[in-house]
């Protein structure tokens, strides 16, 4: 019932559509790999629906720039929950394209299996990796922790009160990269600063503004004055919650700076596009397999003030020329290995 | 600590309202006599559709006026189904509430050009009662000061409802149609139409409920934003066996279970188990209420004779 009648439709129609043809063409299974259609394509799945979210849409972008670049046609294949995933990967998997792409953690389990029943099918998983991977699954995946450890430095510097908080979707391994490197970032500048993080959870965890706000109201309220946002779709009540109590924020994967002007410090960078462009070439130059990691000096991560369009942006760290140096500093630190940001994940 | 004090509450304000407003309309027809399981797919519908009004015409009480109506509108699928087909209102309710997940995802799609979360610099939300002057008064200051003008509101109509109830002749007729369906007939009282307007109320605060989530408590629309509230209204309404205080104070100890779940997190609780709290305060609740009843009657629950003198008496 929750996935989107007509994208169900569209993608059972073509699924049997497609099954129809290869049935009549493949009397052979040895000619399955040779027997694509007529050049290259690329299908994108999408754990949940693209709408507004801004990392699915670079990861959108980032593809069909790919399959540009490749000259491969693309389509896209949007699940309206995680639980729908399954179906439109089905449908892929029958339409038998150059490459398959499924975006972030929702497919590890998935992908931990049907690479491996389908050797001929080439997968990249963006965001994460199967545990497992087969010889046939590419992986890109990020050090979150290094930008986020960034913009603790920020956030560091800039508090007044030592006090800060995160208001993060799940209590999970994964998310915690937004939280612990954010809070380590700003004790290396601050060491009496103190952090709080508040988890949205309940039964809507990434789409529950209403009671992400409330959470960062309960922050403020106990003193914090910058509380970063790690609700995905909550993000938009952590700003309102700054706007209305003088705090400030942060912002996740895309440039969030302008959903809420003045109020929001930086974000922490995940540049899919860049590191879906890198895999998608090299997987149809023939280069399969493995994981690749993408972090500060691949500059597959990063925060908005280390671009040079900072001052076009509407993030408040521009104000701050001092702070800015200051990160540049130790982004240079990092990628020359003088500082190591622990990864949640590993620990 | 005063002023820390003072947002707890209003915090715990904000997050009630909507679950008080729907927690009310399920009352009204629980006590006609109609079991409203609808009011989360309601609230989410008055959440989308007060959102689109108040995009489209640029006027926040546009939004919560075409909110409250398409609600009504909305609420008249459980209405004709459940009071004049006469089909089980829970079967209603849980297609309505499915539709309502599905149908505000598709229309989001279709007039508001994406899925996911919808918001904009030109949606405008609720004012808040300090940004309207009214922030100084002493003492409920700071407390209503930063919340919407549906929050006095809905108090309004909490104690409205309370008194219609009790003492108007309208309200002893819900409860009678509510108690005794084939004594209120015989007596040709228009039991269906009393349930329609139950059933249609409901609707409307449901409506209001879902403004307020979405134009009063944030900015925004995003899809299943109302994240389970309709529930614990339904919950609430159980708990408080219709009577209004009773609800209501069932509204607020959720509030106050949540409000505090989420400072127990920053004190180190684990997220896992400060979700579960207001369940288990709910669960606690319902053992206590239970309890007690019992023992108010003598000779204990499911005696033939106690059932007997529970009629005659």
């Amino acid at each position: 019932m929750r996935s989107t009648p007509i994208t169900t439709g569209l993608i059972t129609a073509s699924a049997l559509a497609l099954t129809l043809t290869a049935c009549g063409g493949g009397t052979t299974a040895a000619k399955d790999a040779s027997e694509k259609p007529a050049g290259k394509s690329i299908i994108l799945i999408t754990p949940n629906p693209v709408g507004t979210n801004g990392f699915l849409q670079l990861g959108v972008k980032g593809a069909e720039t790919a399959a540009q670049q490749i000259g491969a046609s693309f389509k896209l294949y949007e699940s309206k929950d995680p639980t729908s995933i399954a179906q439109n990967l089905d449908a892929a998997v029958r339409a038998k394209p150059t490459i398959i792409i499924g975006i972030t953690f929702s497919f590890d389990d998935l992908f931990n299996t049907l690479p491996k029943q389908h050797p001929d099918q080439q997968f990249l998983q963006v965001d994460s990796c199967a545990k497992t991977p087969a010889p046939n699954l590419s992986c890109v995946s990020f050090k979150e922790h290094e930008a986020a450890y960034l913009a603790g430095v920020e956030a560091g510097l800039l508090s007044e009160s030592g006090k800060l908080g995160v208001v993060a979707a799940l209590d999970s391994p994964f998310i915690h990269r937004w939280i612990d490197p954010f809070f380590a970032g700003a004790k290396s500048v601050k060491p009496a600063a103190e952090g709080t993080p508040l988890y949205v959870g309940g039964n809507n965890p990434f789409s529950d503004p209403a009671r992400a706000k409330s959470q960062a109201q309960t922050l403020i309220g106990r003193g914090a004055d910058i509380v970063a946002a790690a609700a995905s779709g909550g993000n938009q009540g952590v700003f309102e919650a700054a706007a209305a109590g003088g705090a400030k924020s942060f912002g996740v994967d895309v440039d969030q700076c302008a959903l809420s002007p003045g109020n929001v410090v930086d974000n922490v960078l995940k540049r899919v596009d860049v590191a879906e462009i890198a895999a998608v070439k090299e997987v149809a130059a023939g280069k399969t397999g493995g994981v690749k990691v993408y972090g500060l000096a691949e500059n597959g991560v990063g925060v908005t003030a280390l671009d040079d369009t900072l001052a076009s942006t509407a993030c408040t760290v521009a104000k701050s020329p001092e702070v800015v140096a200051k990160v540049k500093q130790v982004r240079d630190d990092i990628v020359a290995g003088k500082i190591t940001v622990a990864d949640p994940l590993a620990g | 600590m005063n002023i820390f004090e003072a947002t707890f509450v209003a915090a715990v304000l904000t997050a009630t309202t909507p679950v008080v407003l729907a927690a009310l309309g399920g009352m009204l027809c629980s006590v006609s006599g109609v079991f409203n399981m609808a009011l989360e797919g309601q609230m989410l519908w008055g959440a989308f559709t007060s959102v689109l009004f108040s995009h489209l015409t640029g006027n926040v009480w546009a939004g919560v006026l075409g909110g409250v109506a398409a609600t009504v509108l909305y609420a008249a699928i459980l209405s004709v189904g459940a009071v004049t087909a006469r089909a089980d209102p829970v079967v209603v309710a849980v297609g309505t509430n499915l539709l309502a997940l599905g149908l505000t995802a598709f229309l989001m799609r279709l007039i508001l050009g994406g899925g996911g979360t919808f918001s904009s610099p030109d949606l405008k939300g609720l004012p808040t009662l300090a940004g309207l002057g009214l922030g100084d008064l002493p003492l409920a200051g700071p407390v209503l000061g930063p919340q919407s003008p549906l929050v006095p509101l809905a108090l309004v109509l909490v104690v409205a409802a309370a008194w219609w109830l009790k003492r108007t002749r309208s309200g002893l007729r819900l409860r009678g149609i509510g108690q005794h369906q084939e004594a209120a007939e015989s007596l040709g009282l228009k039991v269906g139409a009393y349930r329609h307007g139950a059933v249609l109320a409901a609707g409307a605060l449901c409506g209001l409920a879902g403004a307020q989530l979405a134009l009063g408590n944030v900015t925004l629309f995003s899809e299943g934003m109302s994240a389970g509230r309709g529930w614990v209204a339904v919950v609430a309404v159980m708990l408080g066996r219709n009577r209004v205080y009773g609800v209501v104070a069932a509204c607020l100890l959720f509030g106050i279970a949540e409000a505090w779940g989420f400072r127990l997190q920053g004190a180190g609780l684990p997220q896992q188990a400060a979700d579960a709290a207001p369940y288990v305060i709910t669960l606690a609740a319902l053992v206590l209420v239970q309890l007690r009843r019992r023992r108010r009657r003598p000779g204990g629950l499911g005696s033939d004779k106690v059932l007997e003198e529970g009629v005659t008496t």
